[in-house]
């Protein structure tokens, strides 16, 4: 039997993909144009090449931003770990246990710009922290979180990984109320303590959430800006120490006027996370073949 | 016993830094804010600081704003998302592989790529530099959200739209009275994730929002942490003024919260 042609399922996807045409499609060929042209987003660009590229391939600036960014996919897998623990941890039928699943996602409700601003305050050189740890003998001096190169970095790790851990938990803690208790039992019966029952059972059981919550949350690694913002007072910190790649964007873009040099840079981090996420879908792939 | 000693450990790591704000808030001018040891509660408790910051900013209007832009995207990127699906899903029709894949790769692509074209676009295509319709337009197609609901009309028994079609339904009529009820799960669940990711996305709208009644909550406080810079205890109440209602809203409605988060992802 032949199919007839209908316009039916043209039209139910005409407005998703108008949209994408206008808002992905054509900005990632605009983008790539751009690239090659200096341009300051007023006035009219104008071509220089492979100018830009140049440039970048020699900017040090870049590649230290480059360098943050891959530094800071270290939070994926600590988020997964402690999410994972988390929800272990209140899959429990405890008094009150929807009440602390609630308070732990709230940081996920709260915006990372609320976040932001409240943890800079406890990381500010007079801020709770120092106060704290001065007051319990662990410090004699205030340490300059937030303009020391060397903890700029961890720190919006940190804050992303405490933003984090409650929204995912919840991801993870559905996926342990899929797993069959007889699984569980026979583990018991085979004489499994209780780290083994997880390593055995709740892992392997979770793969489908692991993979999604990686990618998800990688992706987001690689993209991060707000924290950077809020933290460094939109500084990028001290010798770019908390500069990643799209806050180096936004900032060559849109502080600098340099929109041609910031497509490069776009385009740059095009490919990264195109290489990346190719990488990821091999290793959770061959994962999967284990 | 010592379960709930752990679950509370975790807490208080998880909401001391909104505490920390918010006794902060209340502090009047002689209390101190930065002293060793901390002081925590307020000795002279006042609503000055947020009487401050409500004379200075208008957060009221910050708070519109974030509703009617979330509340927007919520819907639109939604109702577009699942129209979509739906033929991915269900239809057979020349193109629907290549269209698929194409929109599949969409999600890896970076956004903060598409935001210089995109500005260009917001002021002299669109004109909708410094408005709300520039922060709703560009947030309305979601390759991740056409996804999640292709997966859930595929969950449907063909059956069903057999049976409607027999009966005579237009494919919209099938789409909009037999697949979308029976889809609300999946449908709340994106729509939960898309109001949240509206209500806190900040980048984009601090590129467009140029007045301050036009700015949403995240940009309004960050304004509000540059008017007010070294005056930790505005700045606090700001903060609370504008997580509190939050967390309370998402109290009251957290079990489908965390009802549509848990649904999203099936094995």
């Amino acid at each position: 039997m032949t199919r007839r042609f209908t316009l039916t399922p043209y039209l139910f996807l005409a407005p998703a993909l108008a949209l994408v045409a206008t808002f992905v499609i054509y900005p990632i060929a605009a983008v790539a144009f751009y690239s090659f042209t200096d341009f300051d987003i007023i006035t009219a660009p104008e071509w220089v090449g492979t100018d830009n590229y140049r440039r970048l391939i020699a900017d040090p600036t870049f590649w230290k931003a480059l360098t943050n960014s891959a530094v800071y996919l270290i939070v994926t897998p600590t988020i997964i770990v402690l999410s994972i623990m988390l929800a272990i941890v209140v899959n429990r039928r405890l008094r009150g246990i929807s009440l602390f699943r609630a308070l732990y996602f709230v940081p996920a409700v709260s915006g990372s710009i609320a976040i932001g601003i409240s943890w800079r305050w406890i990381f500010e050189r007079n801020g709770l922290l120092n106060s704290a740890l001065i007051s319990m003998g662990l410090l004699s001096e205030p340490v300059q979180w937030l303009t020391d190169p060397d903890y700029v970095l961890p720190i919006a790790m940190l804050l992303t990984v405490w933003a984090g851990v409650g929204y995912y938990a919840v991801i993870f803690l559905a996926g342990l109320q899929n797993i069959p208790d007889e699984l569980y039992d026979a583990a018991r019966i085979d004489g499994c303590n209780r780290f083994q029952k997880h390593w055995h059972v709740s892992l392997p059981g979770l793969r489908p959430q692991i993979v999604f919550v990686a990618v998800i949350s990688s992706l987001a690694a690689l993209k991060v800006f707000d924290e950077i913002y809020v933290l460094t007072n939109h500084t990028g910190g001290v010798l770019e120490s908390g500069t990643t790649i799209v806050f180096y964007l936004w900032r060559q873009a849109f502080v600098l006027s340099n929109a041609g040099y910031a497509s490069a840079i776009a385009i740059a981090l095009l490919l990264a996370t195109l290489v990346f996420s190719i990488g990821l879908i091999r290793v959770l792939e061959r994962g999967d073949a284990t | 016993m010592s379960w709930y000693a752990l679950l509370l450990f975790v807490a208080v790591i998880t909401v001391f830094p909104f505490v920390w704000m918010l006794l902060t808030s209340l502090k009047g001018p002689t209390d101190e804010i930065f002293s060793v040891p901390p002081q925590f509660l307020p000795g002279s408790p006042t609503l000055d600081n947020y009487s401050n910051v409500l004379d200075q900013l208008p957060v009221p209007t910050f708070f519109l704003n974030s509703v009617i832009v979330a509340v927007a995207v919520m819907v639109l990127n939604v109702l577009v998302a699942a129209l979509a699906a739906y033929p991915l899903a269900k239809l057979r029709f020349f193109g629907r592989e290549a269209i698929f894949y194409l929109l599949l790769g969409t999600i890896i692509v970076p956004v903060q790529l598409t935001f210089i074209p995109s500005f260009v676009l917001a002021v002299n295509v669109f004109h909708y530099y410094d408005t709300l319709a520039a922060l709703v337009l560009p947030s309305l197609a979601s390759a991740f959200n056409i996804f999640l609901l292709r997966q859930a009309f595929r969950g449907v028994p063909g059956e069903l739209i057999d049976a409607a079609r027999i009966d005579g339904a237009s494919e919209l009529r099938i789409w909009w009275s037999v697949l979308l009820p029976i889809i609300r799960p999946s449908l709340a669940a994106v729509a939960i994730f898309t109001f949240v990711t509206s209500w806190n996305d900040f980048l984009w709208p601090s590129l467009m929002l140029h007045t301050r009644e036009n700015m949403t909550l995240p940009v309004g406080l960050v304004a509000l942490q540059g008017f007010f810079s070294s005056d930790f205890r505005a700045i606090a109440a700001g903060v609370t003024m504008t997580v509190v209602p939050i967390i309370i809203f998402f109290m009251v409605f957290q079990r489908h919260f965390v009802r549509g988060l848990s649904g999203a992802v099936k094995g």
